[in-house]
């Protein structure tokens, strides 16, 4: 356990410049959806913007994680970490919960500003603080995931095998059928863009569930695949 | 009874086994490093040497083979926590000195109290003391190189795996790097040592391995590496030196070496011309005479 925690901390610190440009990113678009207080918020204006920062965090989640592996291996800093007493599996469990942290991080900067637009234009926020639960999901899944691709590809390819995965069901409008919701982030995709400042709004629990132990299962085969690799080689 | 670091018959392929561009990095090699000892292991650029030593760490897997280290087979993370390594071309992170050592400490294992002793103990022992709150990203090629010897012995390792260690660093560098081995090995720790130093391995490994196109052509004590058996040297006295080929005269006595063959022979044309005979010893050779001679041109035939 402690290993994972100093790895994840590293892992944290030497983030920390990304992270705090997507805080701060998420609070510009919040005072730039308020009119930077010149105006009263229009409410479709405060769902995009609950709409799209939902989606950014899962995105930037995705990113951190598929860059991970590739930027120690690049650094050649991942020769020292991992001539240690610290397992290939301690070490993507570590990225994949230092991500998560993070976006569980920006999920909270996110509602906190969605919440005070919110009040501003008089509009229910309940619910938003339960869109907290999907996005923290959805960043799990998404790290997981570009995690595994990241494993055997290049960062790049590791994103658009995730965002295929993730995006794809909607071009065959996969949505209508029951068992959708067991497709790996596309449900939560859903939710997001289904979002709306309703006192009824609920997420769908079993969709988080889902993307709960589809990250478990993407950490599995991540672990799996990045146990059989020759880590020092060097990368493009 | 298992060595410190064992490699049975190991052979590590770089490539797609489908694939023309597919490279032998090493094959079948075989050594046993004993308790205690300082193993110089050496070989040309692409012979194989780092491809060895991650293998040994668990950075990758063998082709063929199996090795063990500390006992474990190669890839056992809790193993790790009693080896120190320092890789060719230190890459570190941008931390001060004490606090990148107290996080590589705390990765094998090391308690806050403990780690903090070692700390301090290893930054006065590569002269970095007063270095320690200062980031390393500014620090110079061969301090680098210090500090990453420092997070090798952080931990107190039974065995140290050290690529390239004097690598950037300056001559009084490499003395104190030298010193700091020695001091190491006399703790009892036994050392790995891969350089292209061949003055500093003869001076301080009790036993080399050449690695030539990634298979071990030769490994023994160093001291008999560097004896040749092809030819002795003889001081003699009371005999004049032209009736020696290429003999060196000077105090009186007559210096020359022959081939083993010759030897006898030359020794009794000494006597007969009423000379005395005052040492005959096989001829010392540099180690970098014998790699030459082993990985050199020619080599291969």
């Amino acid at each position: 356990m402690k290993p994972l925690v100093l790895l994840a901390v590293n892992f944290l610190r030497q983030h920390r410049w990304p992270v705090l440009l997507l805080f701060a990113w998420i609070v510009f678009m919040a005072l730039a959806t308020a009119d930077f207080g010149r105006s009263r918020p229009i409410p479709a204006d405060i769902v995009f913007y609950a709409q799209q920062q939902a989606i950014y965090i899962c995105i930037f989640s995705a990113f951190l994680a598929a860059n991970a592996i590739h930027a120690e291996r690049k650094s050649r800093r991942i020769l020292l970490l991992l001539s240690r007493a610290v397992s290939r599996a301690q070490y993507v469990s570590a990225i994949v919960s230092a991500t998560w942290t993070l976006a569980i991080g920006c999920a909270v900067v996110f509602a906190l500003c969605a919440e005070w637009l919110a009040a501003d234009a008089g509009l229910p926020s309940p619910g938003l603080w339960l869109l907290v639960m999907p996005v923290a999901a959805g960043a799990l899944v998404a790290a997981a995931a570009s995690m595994f691709f990241s494993t055997f590809c290049n960062p790049y390819l590791a994103i658009a095998f995730t965002l295929a995965l993730f995006c794809t069901p909607a071009v065959w409008h996969l949505d209508r059928h029951a068992w959708s919701t067991w497709l790996p982030g596309f449900p939560l995709l859903l939710q997001f863009l289904k979002f709306r400042f309703a006192p009824d709004w609920a997420p769908n629990w079993i969709a988080i569930i889902a993307a709960l132990l589809q990250s478990v299962v993407f950490w599995g085969l991540a672990v799996a695949a990045f146990e059989r690799r020759d880590i020092a080689v060097p990368v493009e | 009874m298992p060595g410190m670091l064992d490699y049975d018959c190991v052979t590590k392929d770089y490539g797609s086994s489908w694939s023309p561009a597919r490279v032998r990095a090493l094959d079948s090699f075989t050594l046993s490093l004993e308790r205690g000892e300082i193993c110089g292991f050496l070989g040309p650029n692409g012979a194989g040497k780092t491809t060895a030593i991650h293998l040994a760490l668990g950075f990758m897997r063998p082709s063929s083979g199996c090795g063990r280290l500390l006992g474990k087979p190669f890839g056992h993370a809790a193993t790790r926590a009693r080896v120190g390594f320092l890789p060719e071309n230190v890459a570190l992170y941008h931390l001060p000195a004490d606090r990148l050592l107290r996080f590589y400490g705390a990765l094998s294992g090391l308690r806050p109290q403990r780690l903090r002793l070692r700390c301090s103990e290893v930054l006065r022992q590569v002269g970095l003391e007063m270095e320690a709150r200062r980031n390393v990203a500014g620090f110079s090629r061969g301090m680098q190189q210090r500090i990453g010897l420092a997070q090798a012995l952080i931990n107190d390792p039974d065995l140290l795996i050290l690529d390239e260690p004097g690598s950037g660093l300056d001559p009084l560098a490499r003395v104190v790097m030298r010193d700091l081995l020695l001091e190491a090995n006399g703790a009892g720790k036994t050392i790995f040592l891969s350089s292209h130093l061949l003055s500093e391995i003869e001076m301080i490994c009790h036993r080399v391995a050449i690695l030539h196109k990634g298979r071990l052509i030769r490994v023994g004590r160093t001291d008999e590496l560097l004896t040749s058996r092809d030819r002795y040297h003889i001081v003699a006295r009371g005999v004049p030196a032209n009736r020696f080929e290429q003999a060196q005269a000077h105090d009186g006595r007559v210096e020359f070496t022959v081939a083993a063959a010759l030897q006898r022979d030359t020794l009794e044309r000494i006597w007969a011309l009423g000379g005395e005979v005052l040492s005959v010893n096989p001829v010392r050779r540099t180690l970098e005479e014998v790699f030459v001679e082993l990985t050199g041109e020619g080599a291969d035939r």
